[in-house]
């Protein structure tokens, strides 16, 4: 038990405020796929402990730029991924976490959190260890021993979202980890993460098609053009933190998304235009 | 019991008792149908002939059974990792599979000879088809994001089959497995019926040929209960192993 709390511990140890270090770096990012060109040239740099969010039009190939940082997909060439500032092959770098929980029903809870920790070969009792000692912070405790069909929406998310933290890296990638949880659950999760952000300290890419969603819980948002996708805006998010509720209905806020807005809708008109949508 | 048990258990009783009545009320010959009552006086008298039949044929079915399950069960991880080799076999497997298995008995008979080896080679050859689509059905019907997931964990084809291949197999490949136990023994008596000296088959076939039809209906009856506690019990284990359904 001690063992575990001293990795929990250290996992909790709050850095200070991250020198900027870039942790992940995109330059002329593309790929075509036959005759579609899905990503066109995109530069993107994601400071170490930065929070992340991009949004875009359906369809402008924010898929396709999260499976080439997940390492799933190779990126065409003359484009260069930099992790550490070094080109990487990203697979097995990034804690990647889908749109959907992809739980796998014959694990509990705890044996599906520690999926990824197995696959990387640390023992099982162990890695069961630390994820118990986790379970409290993520809202699943007395919950280990569930299965996931006897989970409410919210508490899969948390187990996936678990499964991704406990896949110990510094880069997070999550996939609108959150788009198919309903507005109180989701306003819910949305504080709990940057709760559980703000304690874990990772670099986070988060990608929401909600620009409320974008516009609280990132330091920074980038929004995509439509296809060919590529980096049209990056707005730096300088409310100050730990934010909560309220801060939806400021003035700040509101300026924010209007400027946000209407970047995203004059994009989402090109892509209807193009009969893409 | 669960009611659900009992309530087959009498509806069984009710529709014995019919038959019976039937019988009776219009005198029908017994060797066209004989009353339940005769079969089972019939079943109590030559007991230890229709035990030792059974045994045999149970013996052939289940050792079939497991040859033909774990050879199926194994194949079909193979050709779910090597892909190139599945596109080149599994065609052929089909083929193969396509024609009724009582058209190979007669081959088997000869090349195994009439004792329990032709039984068990056949059993095991129509289980281990069964059992082998069924799990490479499974194998290779997962999620391609669960997939991606694993890989982006660092998962290598190995892992992705123990951790997640074989998991999501596990509900197909037991239903091959219940499917199979009574196809293993209708496969060993069918085959009994065409050459042996022991076994149930053999005992339907010797006492057709008396003209002793009790003793073919008796030895029907122990081959359905047979059947039934072998069903019964891969059902049994089905359920413990895909609890999740």
């Amino acid at each position: 038990m001690t063992n575990a709390a001293d990795q929990l511990d250290q996992l909790l140890t709050v850095g200070e405020a991250p020198a900027a270090r870039t942790k992940l770096q995109l330059r002329g990012v593309s790929r075509r796929f036959g005759a579609v060109q899905a990503l066109a040239k995109v530069d993107l740099g994601i400071a170490e402990g930065e929070f992340v969010t991009l949004i875009g039009p359906s369809g402008c190939g924010k898929s396709t730029l999260f499976n080439i940082v997940a390492g799933l997909l190779e990126a065409d060439p003359g484009g260069e991924v930099l992790l550490d500032g070094a080109p990487a092959s990203l697979l097995g770098k990034v804690a990647f976490m889908p749109q959907r929980d992809l739980l796998l029903p014959w694990r509990n809870v705890l044996d599906n959190a520690i999926l990824a920790a197995e696959v990387e070969g640390r023992p099982k009792r162990e890695a069961r260890e630390l994820a118990r000692a986790m379970a409290a912070d993520f809202g699943l405790k007395g919950f280990e021993n569930h299965y996931p069909q006897q989970l409410s929406g919210g508490m899969r998310q948390r187990v996936a979202l678990m499964r991704t933290f406990l896949f110990d890296r510094d880069l997070m990638l999550l996939d609108e980890p959150f788009g198919a949880l309903d507005a109180l659950t989701r306003a819910m999760m949305q504080r709990w993460l940057l709760d559980i952000w703000s304690r874990y300290r990772r670099t986070i890419l988060f990608i929401t098609h909600d620009i409320d969603e974008a516009i609280f819980l990132g330091d920074r948002v980038v929004v995509m053009s439509a296809r060919p996708g590529s980096i049209k805006l990056e707005r730096r998010i300088d409310l100050p933190r730990p934010r909560d509720p309220a801060l939806l209905t400021t003035p700040a806020f509101n300026a924010i998304k209007r400027e946000l807005l209407d970047a995203v809708e004059e994009e989402s008109m090109k892509t209807f235009a193009s009969g893409a949508a | 019991m669960s009611r659900a048990t009992w309530r087959g258990l009498a509806g069984g009783l009710v529709l014995l008792a019919l038959w019976e009545g039937v019988v009776r009320g219009l005198g029908i010959a017994p060797w066209i149908l004989p009353p339940p009552s005769g079969i089972l006086a019939t079943t109590w008298t030559v007991r230890g002939a229709l035990l030792d039949a059974g045994a045999m044929t149970l013996f052939e079915a289940t050792a079939g059974y497991g040859i033909g399950a774990v050879l199926g069960i194994a194949l079909a991880m193979l050709l779910a990792l090597a892909t190139p080799l599945r596109k080149l076999v599994l065609p052929m497997v089909v083929a193969v599979n396509s024609v009724p298995v009582a058209a190979y008995a007669p081959l088997a008979l000869l090349w195994f000879g009439t004792g329990a080896l032709s039984k068990i080679i056949m059993v095991a050859f129509i289980v281990g088809f069964t059992v082998f689509l069924n799990t490479l059905d499974g194998l290779l019907r997962v999620d391609p994001a669960a997939v991606a997931l694993l890989r982006s964990f660092g998962a290598g084809r190995l892992g992705v089959l123990w951790r997640l291949r074989v998991p999501s197999a596990l509900p197909a490949m037991l239903v091959g497995l219940r499917v199979s136990t009574v196809r293993s023994m209708i496969v060993a008596i069918v085959t009994e019926m065409l050459g042996s000296q022991k076994g149930l088959g053999w005992t339907i076939f010797e006492a057709v040929l008396q003209i002793d039809f009790l003793r073919v209906w008796a030895a029907i009856l122990v081959a359905s209960l047979i059947s039934l506690g072998f069903f019964a019990a891969v059902g049994a284990l089905e359920r413990r192993v895909v609890f999740w359904r």
